[in-house]
């Protein structure tokens, strides 16, 4: 028998949160066998609505369960946040290339977030958390736009608690409430503390943010083999087949959506 | 010409040429040939449609403008409407393959969803058509999964392949070194002389078939086979002599120039008189692009993949409205780098095969021919 390329498997929604007035954190339990890598992308389907492509945010460690933290933006994410616990959705993946581990072991790991780019971060931190002795230190770097739009805000405190991490957060428009930093994420980029020659930095948020901070780290000196960044296309097969998410020569659902700058560095227009 | 080494297209390779045999076909036993074909396979053969006077090209040379289709054998009612189709017929050959909408939702492939329950045989299919085929067998073969549509389609085809004994006003394969015959890549081939077919048996699939028409075959003489080579060499000339007018770049000049033509004005020049209307794309045989889209049918969830094309206005478009490709003359600039350095770097070959479909469909005369000379010229022979 032939695999069926393009049918996902059906899973169960288990938990819907609600991280900000647009931003939903859903878990799914898929009803076959399924796991991926931190930085891996999924298919997410609503049978009979729609498709789209989202990376978990979840540990990949548990085997069970994923979550996808969802911003509603279109038809098929709308509908999304219209469902409940026990609806059943369906997904296929995993797809791409992850985070390249390995290679950030034993260095200094600066992780730079914008708005619900913090989600596979979010997948990132807990792969990391979950072998901290493999790196020397983790440093989140995180802004959104203000502090209602700030995802996963019960965990950023908890995790500034943890051993070897250092926390810091931003918001673009500040308000009362708010007693951090206000200002783009890049106005948290001084003083880091890590050692440039050991360091590695990861970058995802939306494209113009990305473009900035991408920009901040070749001034404070990270090489372009050390900066990664999460590539956002509209991958419709997620297999390298369909066309829609070419870059240069890549594609970002088989080469990607983690690329270092040095990839990426001579392709045009990659931020748009 | 062999352009894989890599092991997906290792079963489409196998035994060409290692046992390829020439007979002779009468003028009157083609239609013996595809009956028999027609017994094992769904054959669709060439018909020739709208015999509209030849034509003068602009560069004085009068050339056959009459189209041909491919239609199945069997629902041909009057036999002698099947044509020896003397260049490429209008539909792509990828039709045949991927379907333009087509479910592909369940655990695996329904054979009852793959239409006829008989395999695919196709009359007809020019060089141009075969080294699509290429193209589309990388995309949909290659990689580290298979579509299994198009696989179970294509492992299972009877390809018949044909010389061109003509070529039409926007042929121009032989700029990227495609000859208008094929020595490989086919099951049968069909060279017209003046009496009859030379037929090129090169598989193991054709063999048998060719085995059960032995009365109808005569081995190929040795002057048979000088008077076809002399016919190739002589529409080889008159198609080269052609494309020197047009001035064409070269194959290996494509990459180069289509990624340095990068800010090169001929992208908006070119798009003013573009509708928009996605035929060049739909009617290429080296594009492949789909959208996966969801659709409730009376039997519930339907999963279709249809073909998608990137001179669309909404291609690259992402949820939260952001466009990379936002403006025609990205889209169109898009497809070139697509087709000349995309798949130049992957494939290791430009994926357009010179069959000239999309400068025919174009409402708006957006002509390949004149865009690549154009930026030939503009990296090679400008002033400074």
């Amino acid at each position: 028998m032939k695999k069926n390329i393009y049918q996902p498997i059906e899973a169960v929604i288990e938990d819907v949160r609600q991280e900000t007035a647009s931003i939903k954190t859903f878990a799914l339990r898929p009803k076959s066998l399924f796991s991926f890598c931190t930085g891996q992308f999924i298919e997410l389907n609503i049978p009979g609505v729609g498709e789209a492509p989202f990376t978990p945010s979840s540990d990949p460690g548990v085997k069970d369960r994923l979550e996808v933290t969802i911003m509603n933006v279109g038809n098929m994410t709308s509908r999304l946040h219209a469902m409940h616990s026990g609806e059943t959705v369906a997904l296929r993946g995993p797809y791409g290339k992850g985070y390249p581990l390995e290679s950030f072991k034993g260095k200094d790991i600066l992780i730079v977030g914008g708005g619900v780019g913090l989600a596979p971060l979010r997948s990132l931190l807990f792969s990391l958390f979950g072998e901290i002795d493999h790196y020397n230190k983790i440093v989140l770097r995180y802004g959104a736009r203000t502090s209602a739009d700030m995802v996963y805000k019960d965990l950023l405190p908890e995790w500034a608690k943890k051993k070897k991490v250092d926390v810091m957060t931003t918001v673009d428009i500040g308000d009362p409430q708010w007693k951090g930093n206000v200002g783009l994420v890049t106005t948290i980029l001084k003083d880091l503390p890590v050692e440039l020659h050991r360091a590695v930095a990861v970058v995802c948020g939306p494209p113009i943010m990305m473009k900035f901070v991408n920009l901040k780290l070749l001034d404070l000196g990270f090489t372009h083999e050390n900066i990664y960044l999460s590539m956002e296309k509209n991958m419709s097969c997620g297999l390298g087949k369909c066309g829609h998410c070419r870059l240069g020569r890549y594609y970002v659902c088989k080469d990607g959506p983690v690329f270092t700058y040095e990839q990426l560095k001579d392709l045009h227009d990659i931020w748009d | 010409m062999i352009f894989f080494t890599n092991p997906p297209y290792s079963f489409l390779l196998t035994d060409y040429n290692s046992s390829m045999e020439t007979y002779f076909l009468k003028h009157q036993d083609i239609l013996t040939f595809y009956s028999r074909i027609d017994e094992e396979f769904q054959l669709y053969v060439p018909i020739k449609v709208e015999a509209k006077p030849r034509l003068l090209c602009e560069h004085g040379l009068l050339l056959p403008s009459e189209d041909y289709l491919l239609a199945p054998f069997s629902r041909i009612q009057e036999k002698s409407d099947i044509a020896y189709n003397e260049y490429r017929c209008v539909e792509p050959t990828r039709t045949l393959f991927v379907y333009p909408k087509e479910n592909v939702s369940g655990d695996t492939p329904d054979p009852k969803k793959q239409g006829p329950s008989k395999p695919l045989a196709i009359s007809g299919v020019k060089n141009c058509d075969l080294f699509s085929l290429k193209v589309q067998d990388f995309v949909f073969l290659g990689g580290d999964e298979v579509d299994p549509f198009y696989q179970a389609r294509r492992e299972s085809a009877l390809i018949i392949a044909g010389d061109c004994p003509a070529f039409k006003e926007a042929c121009f394969c032989r700029a990227f070194a495609i000859d208008p015959y094929s020595q490989e890549g086919f099951d049968f081939n069909l060279s017209a002389l003046n009496d009859g077919y030379l037929l090129d048996v090169a598989t193991e699939k054709a063999h048998g078939i060719a085995d059960s028409l032995k009365n109808i075959l005569s081995l190929a003489t040795r002057g048979q086979l000088a008077g076809r080579a002399q016919k190739r060499e002589a529409l080889v000339k008159k198609l080269d002599a052609h494309l020197v007018l047009h001035k064409i770049p070269g194959k290996g000049s494509l990459k180069d120039i289509v990624v340095s033509g990068y800010n090169s004005t001929v992208w908006q020049e070119q798009m003013r008189t573009c509708v928009e209307c996605g035929g060049c794309v739909f009617i290429c045989d080296t594009c492949h692009c789909f959208l996966l889209a969801d659709t409730l049918s009376k039997e519930g969830p339907q999963r279709l993949r249809i073909w998608d094309g990137c001179l669309y206005k909404n291609f690259t478009r992402v949820a939260g409205g952001a466009n990379p490709l936002k403006m025609r003359y990205m889209r169109l600039r898009n497809r070139y780098l697509k087709k000349f350095d995309f798949f130049i770097d992957t494939m290791g070959t430009q994926a357009c095969c010179g069959c000239g479909r999309c400068i025919e469909v174009c409402p708006g005369k957006i002509d390949i021919r004149y865009i690549l000379k154009r930026l030939y010229e503009e990296k090679h022979l400008s002033a400074h």
